[in-house]
């Protein structure tokens, strides 16, 4: 099976029919148009603080320049008026009134950091692939592709990792910059508010093709992103339903728990699975048909079988009766008696529970 | 401003020992003398760098690889070789054993083998942009920094020797301090600028050692694809320890200069004192102590942890209440002063100004939700040149101006010394105010090929940095036409109190012919 299948890359331009972006990192010089709802925790504080920042370097540099040309002397032998000690309530004013500013900045930032730390309880995950100099955003369902589309108004959380060397996502738009470390998955997330096509690239340096490094966040409403995210994630299309079911076994997760030669993991191997009889937990003997894999997947732990816990997650709700089908058909060809269920119905039964028991 | 009149006298620049005199000199004098000259050289070669980048998105005359060097080796130059020693090693040697009442720093063979250490390491610098420069970016992030060409060794060897340097400056300068003071002057009778470089000798010391140490445990890590820093590590390590040691490196460039600031304002106010000396000194002392405990937040886009981050904030932002201690004394002293109106008073404004921008930048960085946004775009890189360049540049040539009558008994120009500063002002601030903004915008640092919508406001600051070099071309002019046709300075052209304006201009050998009498207050005349 070809990689490029399975993973499901495809180019930008496949992405954006007829609106491939023109991404650029920062095309202004001022904050960039808000596309989320967590920017105005960065553009308030920004605001106030380069506001009060100018009228502050305004007021003591034109203090110096007011006192320079005030109590100029040009005579060589001037002196000015002898020193004292500082006029304790003008320093204790101007000292306080620097530590509400410090405050101030710190307190006036902190909210939004902080909002920013945790995504809320069911984000849309997104799992983001940094490399040399390429992007690459994969969707819950298994759909890899190089631009990042989030529905608005939905929280979405992204979980980031670096192949590499450091990275750093930035949305300029979202107000989102992320750090992107080998080895140590970060996570971010934003709420997209507003539909368009933002800069979304690379802010720390690594290598030459730092600059390139960019792609472009497609904010959609709900349905035109679900819309989109089907249609570019027809796994059925151009393939075999065989094919289709290697590929969910990988994009679902199943590898994990069960591999395919025969050896024991968290859960059953998938050899020779499909149309053999086995013993439940609770001793009652089953045949690995259509049905009992099915149900296998929707709600697993209702039927386990002797020698594993029950402990994997039900699929009910992610996984469609096609896909279902798809897996099934993959199954067959891995088991010596990939025909029909009826013709497993018909084997004997071993001796040893727990153990698959293959007919004479 | 006049000059004094009478002779000229050469003091330490003459003597007539040639080159040979000047290369083996342990006097603190020379050695500044030199450290300028060579320190002139790495700035200019780092200027150049600065204008063929600039050049980048109009010329395409570099492609990216290029650019991404230049980048490199422009930071190298310009933080590790110059703004970093700058003052300390320049004004700190020259002005340091004058103000205290001493002939020479307490260890003369530190002072020369602190200039053979920069120099070599300079050259060994230059030596690896032959071999092969690197693309690895000034702060040398890993593990993007174990890969790619280039001679890392050879340089990583040559900013070791720096460091080394740096190590020798700041030892000599704390033990010249507590060693040479003249009889009856206590620690709270010395010059502010004596104050600045002092607490800048122990973090020369300090970051010294440990950045020579570190540069190399790198170069190796690279080398031998191992070690602490090498494949497979905690990438956040290198960037723990680089910015632990490069931050207070900042600090040992800006306590100098405020020294320098708070000299010359004591000077020119000319009210035989300063406001709030004993505060100003204190707040000196809390910046010292805040330069150790600060590094976090320059992680903040690269990895920073977000509780580390609220702590770091927190500490960066005390660092407001020492700032406005001192900016609060200057203004004090200035007010109901004589203020002269030479030179060294347009590189005051224009320090308060620039380095004011950049402190509030810093204050904007340090709001945490804002800080994120912006911590690797171009508004930090504006904010770093506007200490650097605006802080810590300006410090040091308001007190070349403020010093130069003494360093060559020499007046120079005031019109033009003023002009020459309000043009590198105005240049320094179209240059970086286009930047700041572009940063805001979202522009990555270190982007190479700049959005057409950006030509307008890269026009205005390209077009700055001309202006800027203009202004120093006007100040350099001025200063070195003074040693063709300046007048004599005197021996105290400003009337200013300290103990340097003692000393003949320019200073014997052993700076004074009679024991400078030192009192409790350091700006008494």
């Amino acid at each position: 099976m070809d990689v490029g299948s399975l993973t499901g890359r495809v180019p930008l331009s496949a992405m954006l029919p007829g609106a491939v972006p023109t991404a650029t990192m920062g095309s202004g010089t001022w904050l960039p148009q808000a596309a989320a709802s967590g920017a105005p925790a960065v553009d308030k504080p920004f605001l106030g603080l380069y506001m009060a920042g100018a009228l502050i370097v305004v007021l003591v540099t034109g203090l110096v320049l007011t006192w320079v040309l005030t109590f100029r002397r040009g005579d060589a032998g001037a002196r000015g008026e002898p020193v004292g000690r500082p006029n304790p309530a003008l320093l204790g004013a101007w000292v306080l009134a620097a530590l509400g500013l410090a405050v101030w900045a710190f307190a006036s930032g902190f909210g939004g950091f902080l909002d920013r730390s945790v995504a809320p309880y069911g984000a849309y995950d997104i799992a983001v692939n940094a490399k040399q100099w390429q992007w690459s955003f994969t969707y819950p369902n298994g759909w890899t592709a190089d631009t990042l589309h989030v529905p608005t108004g939905r929280p979405v959380r992204l979980t980031l990792n670096s192949e590499d060397v450091i990275h750093g996502l930035s949305i300029p738009a979202l107000r989102v910059s992320q750090a992107v470390l080998p080895g140590q998955p970060a996570q971010a997330w934003f709420e997209a508010s507003d539909s368009g096509t933002f800069d979304l690239g690379s802010d720390i340096y690594s290598g030459d093709g730092y600059s390139t490094m960019r792609s472009a966040l497609v904010a959609q409403s709900p349905t035109e992103f679900d819309a989109w995210l089907t249609r570019v994630s027809d796994i059925f299309e151009g393939r075999t339903m065989e094919q289709v079911g290697e590929l969910l076994y990988n994009r679902k997760g199943c590898v994990a728990c069960h591999s395919l030669d025969g050896s024991k993991r968290v859960g059953p191997s998938f050899k020779d699975v499909y149309g053999f009889e086995f013993d439940t937990r609770e001793g009652v003997r089953i045949t690995a048909d259509d049905a009992y894999i099915k149900q296998s997947i929707l709600d697993p732990n209702v039927s386990v079988i002797a020698g594993y816990e029950p402990v994997m997650t039900p699929f009910a709700g992610q996984i469609t009766d096609r896909e279902i089908e798809a897996i099934t058909a993959w199954l067959k060809t891995l088991s010596s008696r990939g025909g029909t269920a009826a013709a497993a119905a018909d084997s004997t039964v071993g001796a040893d529970a727990g153990q698959k028991k293959e007919t004479e | 401003m006049s000059g004094g009149s009478g002779a000229l006298n050469t003091g330490y620049l003459g003597g007539g020992d040639g080159l040979g005199g000047w290369l083996g000199t342990r006097d603190h004098k020379r050695i500044a003398v030199m450290f300028l000259v060579w320190s002139l050289g790495v700035f200019l070669l780092g200027l150049i760098y600065a204008l063929i980048m600039k050049l980048r998105a109009q010329s395409g005359i570099i492609d990216t690889h290029t650019y991404h060097q230049m980048l490199t080796q422009h930071g190298v130059l310009m933080v590790f070789l110059f703004v970093v020693p700058a003052i300390p090693s320049i004004l700190g040697h020259f002005v340091l054993p004058l103000q205290l009442g001493a002939r020479n720093m307490a260890l003369p063979g530190f002072s020369a083998w602190s200039f053979r250490f920069y120099a070599l390491g300079t050259l060994l610098f230059l030596v690896s942009l032959f071999a092969g420069p690197t693309a690895t970016g000034w702060t040398f992030l890993t593990p993007f920094s174990l890969g790619g060409t280039g001679a890392f060794m050879v340089m990583a060897v040559g900013l070791c020797l720096s460091a080394l340097g740096w190590l020798t400056t700041g030892v000599n300068i704390v033990v010249t301090v507590h060693t040479r003071r003249e009889a009856g002057m206590g620690f709270f009778a010395m010059p502010l600028f004596s104050w600045g470089v002092y607490l800048a000798g122990y973090l020369l010391a300090v970051v010294g050692s440990l950045f020579a140490i570190i540069i190399i445990y790198l170069g190796l890590s690279r080398a031998f694809a191992g070690g602490i820093f090498g494949p497979g590590s905690d990438p956040l390590l290198w960037q723990n320890y680089f910015w632990f040691v490069t931050t207070p490196a900042a600090y040992f460039a800006l306590l100098p200069a405020v020294g320098v600031i708070s000299d010359i304002v004591a000077g020119i106010a000319r009210r035989g004192g300063f406001v709030g000396y004993r505060l100003t000194v204190g707040s000196m002392i809390a910046l010292l102590a805040l330069s150790f405990t600060t590094w976090g937040l320059r992680m903040l886009g690269t990895g920073l942890g977000d509780g580390n981050a609220v702590v770091f904030a927190a500490l960066n932002l005390a660092t407001v209440v020492p700032v406005a201690i001192i900016v609060y004394c200057w203004l004090a002293t200035l007010h109901r002063g004589a203020v002269l109106c030479v030179a060294p008073t347009t590189f005051v404004a224009a320090f308060v100004l620039q380095a004011g921008i950049g402190a509030m930048m810093g204050l904007v960085l340090a709001s945490l939700s804002v800080g994120r946004y912006l911590a690797n775009t171009l508004f930090v890189t504006a904010q770093s040149h506007y200490l650097m360049m605006g802080g810590v540049m300006t410090a040091l040539l308001a007190g070349l101006h403020w010093w130069w009558p003494k360093l060559t008994g020499r007046m120079f120009r005031q019109g033009l010394g003023r002009f020459g500063a309000a043009l590198y002002m105005v240049g320094l601030n179209m240059a970086f105010i286009p930047q700041m903004m572009q940063g805001v915008g979202g522009v990555a640092r270190g982007t190479f090929s700049l959005p057409p919508a950006l030509a307008g406001s890269e026009s205005v600051s390209f077009i700055g940095v001309w202006v800027m070099i203009t202004g120093l071309v006007l100040v350099a002019s001025n200063l070195f036409g003074s040693l063709f046709d300046g007048q004599a300075a005197g021996a105290n052209p400003w009337g200013a109190g300290s103990l340097e304006w003692q000393a003949a201009s320019p200073p014997p050998q052993g700076n004074f012919t009679e024991a400078p009498a030192a009192g409790e207050n350091p700006y008494a005349a």
